[in-house]
């Protein structure tokens, strides 16, 4: 019964990739991009349904697969980010072979289905590098020169990240002589920790700061985003990452939460530990995504840019060592997601009508398309942290929980992150205006103003309306999903 | 009617202009309107309420809203964010009066300016930290778009840089809410509950600096209110700091305004120097002083939308100049003798002469100021002074030119429209008002005061 969802996604991969033989031996023509993503929708819809059949239950410390709370509610998102992304069309003829395309997109939904219900290491890894393999095909899916040269970074540094994930597991096994994360926090609880452990944790943040595209590991990012199908970078931007934070949390807030090992970033009582090496993480992320995204002519290396910039909010939420502060991460990744998904969404349709994704391609979007362009006001309102959007309770929550977490009794503690963090965020709002000042503004410069805007297929539509409708009621009711995230946080990780 | 229903019929003026058809749009001038009217007058039956019955508990609306963060959905109306709440429907009416011949996608701008006024009334009302930051900053993107789109020189360029600015300093107010969260035990965004904490002097000597910055950045729209919470040390280390600033800031603004040549920098500049009032009633910290504080928002409110009505709507939508030399040419005393008879009772009434509202303000700060050092009151006397120097020369070169007989005589100008004579005479009618009958507002002031919000900085029986 625990691996239902990820059976019935398997089963449609499988079943998809039978048709899509039939049809081609049929007809001579590869499977038609409408059928596919029919068919791939309807399994994630069929796996979030079995999903509600799972039984769920705390981890005792001894499976490979935990269907923990914090599992459940994450499966449940990947799916519904997923199910965005597959709804996602890819542009007239820019895949060759839907059936194959959507049935690496299952296999990948599958992979990170089962990398957010682990407390294995090794299986982890075996999970996560499922994932990631059907990813880099997929982004190099369109086999245009550009999305060939996004695959192969994305392949090459994340070939060299999961090799440093695996070399590091392999130290925090030979440091706890076990492989799961209650055995690693059982080993460090036992007494200091050794320069095994320390080279180990090194290792896997390094890995996972690669997933999360946290600067200096974010080289990848912003070629994937402009060069790989838009379908492949929503699952790339919304689920993969939000899955890259389910673990990080698992890891450090489950294996790493001892004291003896985080570490405390506050200004004037730095203690050596992961939760400085996340500070100046976050911190260079931030500068380093804000900065190059206002320098960006195409609006996918904006969004990559402005990915790191938010991989930089999350780890200062990290960087607090606090449940409270962990499950507004969680909730921030996920509003995160779906606003990138959305922009992404937007811009695709952007990019197919006037055949760029420079903001001036969205100049007079109003007039064009006025729904397309609110959608995209909604969206990057959302990711510049304005309310009464989602993104504005997260950022929010994110910094008030870092800042609780940290400053007990008065003193400084993270406000030299958070202050940076909040100035980050409001410098973000320049570049993400300078694209709606295009849209809200401008006129379109060939007067094409009463021509008809780009046209939607009725999943394009899904895709960009479901997540603005979920920003939007998200941003006016955040305890909706807030708090059971806290609670389950609490609930599977044993924390207080 | 409760309070509550500024909020809403902003909201839903906003909400029902963005859901007229097409070919309704000139309609959505007449729903701002209404939607105005009924916040304004929600707002003055409140007031009236208030002043009758100054004994019953204020009304509140308190529901819970992220419990996770302690934040709550928490409206109050005491009698200081009455009188706030009534200037705001007043100026609503006013800028919906001047903005009705908007034709430029009307839909579009009477939305935009709804919701500012939603979010508006909503700050004046907000009791939770987490609300009031909330309708702060929902102003931001409807204020630039307004600027950017309908706005005349420049527009792309200010309406940036105001933007910036304005997320800026709330950067600032964020990280200064986030750490007084963080030192009252992280349980709470209530501002009662901010304001009742005890916060270490260390903490409050460089947290106050900070969110002190982000409200003096936007010229504290409401500035007092929430910063007071951060604590009566930090306050009180930073008084003369203020004061200095405040007064700075009434001299320079003057000095400033004094050498324009654009007509609605004269009045941006005067409006630094008429906050800098606002600025020195705070740091008098005296009870005149904080009076005279609230006193001169509300005039100013009034003072700033008539002069900005009249130089940026009025004259500039018929001259496409707002230049005091070329305005020259236009000879307005004649050509527009509606518009030049109000913008001389609004210079009068920006100089604080006697009957108007901006008079019973200085006042007030002046005596508060004189309490705090008496040595400060000539700086302001010297400020007063510059003022009605650049008001004069401004009003002077804008609108009673010398003009010799041999000058080519002034084309004509479309004559005031109704909307225009309302807006201008209902702006006119309240500063008179307040000028010459200021007991109502004083008494829902003082009302304000008492709240438990300024215990820290002031205390009143």
């Amino acid at each position: 019964m625990q691996l239902l969802p990820e059976s019935v996604l398997v089963l449609t991969a499988l079943v998809l990739l039978g048709a899509a033989v039939a049809v081609e031996a049929q007809s001579g023509k590869p499977i038609c991009n409408r059928v596919a993503i029919v068919i791939a929708a309807c399994g994630v819809v069929l796996a979030g349904l079995a999903l509600c059949y799972v039984p769920v239950d705390v981890d005792s410390g001894k499976s490979l697969i935990v269907i923990d709370p914090l599992a459940h509610i994450f499966k449940a998102v990947v799916l519904g980010l997923g199910l965005l992304a597959v709804l996602l069309p890819p542009a007239r003829g820019e895949i060759p072979q839907p059936g194959e395309f959507y049935a690496l997109m299952l296999f990948a939904l599958t992979g990170l289905l089962l990398t957010t219900g682990t407390n294995h290491l090794l299986f982890l890894f075996v999970a996560l590098e499922l994932a990631s393999l059907s990813l880099y095909l997929l982004v190099g899916f369109s086999r245009t020169a550009r999305a060939a040269e996004a695959s192969l970074k994305y392949f090459l540094f994340g070939g060299v990240s999961a090799a440093f994930l695996l070399f590091g597991l392999s130290f925090l096994y030979g440091f706890a002589h076990s492989a799961t994360l209650a055995g690693v926090a059982d080993a460090l609880g036992a007494g200091p920790p050794s320069a095994l452990a320390v080279t180990g944790l090194v290792m896997v943040v390094v890995g996972l700061g690669f997933k999360l595209a946290a600067a200096p590991f974010h080289y990848w990012a912003p070629d994937v985003y402009q060069g790989a199908p838009a379908t492949s970078v929503a699952l790339v931007a919304a689920a993969s990452k939000v899955v890259g934070m389910v673990v990080l949390v698992r890891v450090l807030m489950l294996g790493f939460h001892a004291a003896s090992v985080s570490g405390s970033a506050a200004w004037g009582g730095m203690v050596a530990g992961w939760s400085p090496w996340l500070a100046v993480l976050a911190a260079v992320s931030m500068v380093l995504g804000n900065v190059l995204a206002m320098a960006q002519t195409s609006v996918r290396r904006l969004l990559a840019y402005s990915a790191v910039a938010n991989t930089g909010y999350l780890l200062v939420a990290m960087s607090a060592n606090g449940p409270s502060a962990a499950g507004a991460a969680l909730f921030y990744v996920i509003v995160y997601g779906l606003a990138t998904l959305g922009a992404l969404a937007v811009t695709a349709a952007v990019e197919r009508d006037r055949g760029n994704d420079s903001p001036a391609a969205f100049a007079g979007l109003i007039h064009r398309s006025p729904w397309q362009a609110v959608a995209m006001l909604v969206f990057l309102t959302s990711l510049a942290g304005i309310p009464p959007l989602a993104g504005f309770v997260g950022k929010f929550a994110l910094f008030s929980a870092a800042m609780a977490e940290s400053t007990k009794g008065g003193t400084p503690g993270l406000t030299w992150l958070v202050g940076l963090a909040a100035i980050m965020s409001a410098i973000s709002l320049y570049y993400y205006l300078s694209v709606l000042k295009q849209a809200f503004v401008r006129d379109t410069p060939d007067g094409g103003n009463a021509a008809a805007g780009p046209t939607m297929s009725p999943a394009h539509f899904l895709a960009v309306a479901l997540p603005a409708m979920a920003l939007v009621v998200l941003g006016l009711f955040p305890a909706l999903l807030l708090d059971p995230i806290t609670a389950a946080l609490v609930a599977s990780l044993g924390l207080r | 009617m409760t309070p509550a229903w500024t909020i809403l019929s902003a909201f839903a003026g906003a909400l029902l202009v963005l859901l007229l058809p097409a070919r309704m749009a000139i309609a959505s001038r007449v729903i701002a309107l209404l939607a105005s009217l009924v916040g304004a007058v929600a707002a003055a039956v409140s007031c009236l309420a208030r002043l009758n019955n100054p004994l019953d508990p204020v009304w509140s609306f308190d529901r819970p809203w992220i419990p996770g963060f302690g934040i709550r959905f928490h409206l109050a109306a005491d009698g200081l964010a009455l009188t706030l709440l009534l200037l705001t429907g007043i100026v609503a009416i006013a800028g919906v009066l001047f903005s009705w011949n908007v034709e430029r996608r009307p839909r579009a701008f009477f939305a935009f300016f709804m919701t500012i006024i939603g979010g508006v009334y909503g700050v004046f009302l907000s009791r939770d930290a987490f609300l009031l930051f909330v309708c702060y900053e929902i102003v931001i993107l409807p204020k630039y778009m307004l600027i950017a789109i309908w706005g005349s020189t420049n527009k792309e360029y200010g309406a940036m840089k105001l933007t910036m600015y304005s997320i800026g300093s709330s950067a600032l107010i964020l990280i200064g809410l986030v750490v007084a969260y963080g030192a009252s035990g992280g349980t709470s965004f209530d501002i009662a509950h901010l304001a009742g904490a005890h916060y270490s002097p260390a903490l409050q000597a460089w947290a106050f600096p900070i969110l002190f910055v982000g409200f003096a950045v936007l010229a504290g729209m409401w500035p007092f209110h929430t910063w007071a919470p951060t604590g009566h040390q930090g306050f009180e280390q930073w008084k003369p700091v203020i004061a200095g600033l405040a007064l700075i800031g009434i001299v320079y603004g003057a000095l400033t305004a004094l050498s324009q040549k654009d007509l609605k920098f004269v009045i941006g500049y005067s409006s630094v120097s008429h906050m800098g009032f606002v600025l020195l009633g705070i740091a008098a910290g005296t009870h005149w002083g904080l009076r005279g504080a609230a006193l001169q928002m509300i005039s100013h409110g009034i003072i700033a939308g008539l002069l900005f009505g009249i130089a940026g709507r009025v004259v500039y939508e018929r001259t496409h100049t707002r230049d005091l030399t070329e305005l020259r040419e236009f000879d307005l005393w004649r050509t527009l003798p509606g518009a030049a008879i109000g913008f001389t009772l609004a210079t009068a009434a920006s100089m604080g002469l006697p009957g108007f509202s901006g008079f019973v303000a200085e006042i007030s700060v002046a005596i508060g100021l004189w309490q705090f050092s008496p040595w400060l009151v000539p700086v302001v006397a010297l400020g007063i002074v510059i003022t009605g120097a650049f008001s004069l020369r401004a009003l002077h070169k804008a609108f009673f030119p010398v003009r010799n007989a041999t000058d080519t005589p002034p084309s004509l100008l479309p004559p005031l429209t109704w909307p225009e004579i309302s807006a201008i005479s209902l702006l006119i009618a309240v500063s008179l008002a307040i000028g010459l009958y200021p007991k109502p507002w004083v008494v829902l002031i003082d009302d304000g005061l008492r709240s438990p919000v300024f215990h820290s900085i002031l205390y009143l029986p």
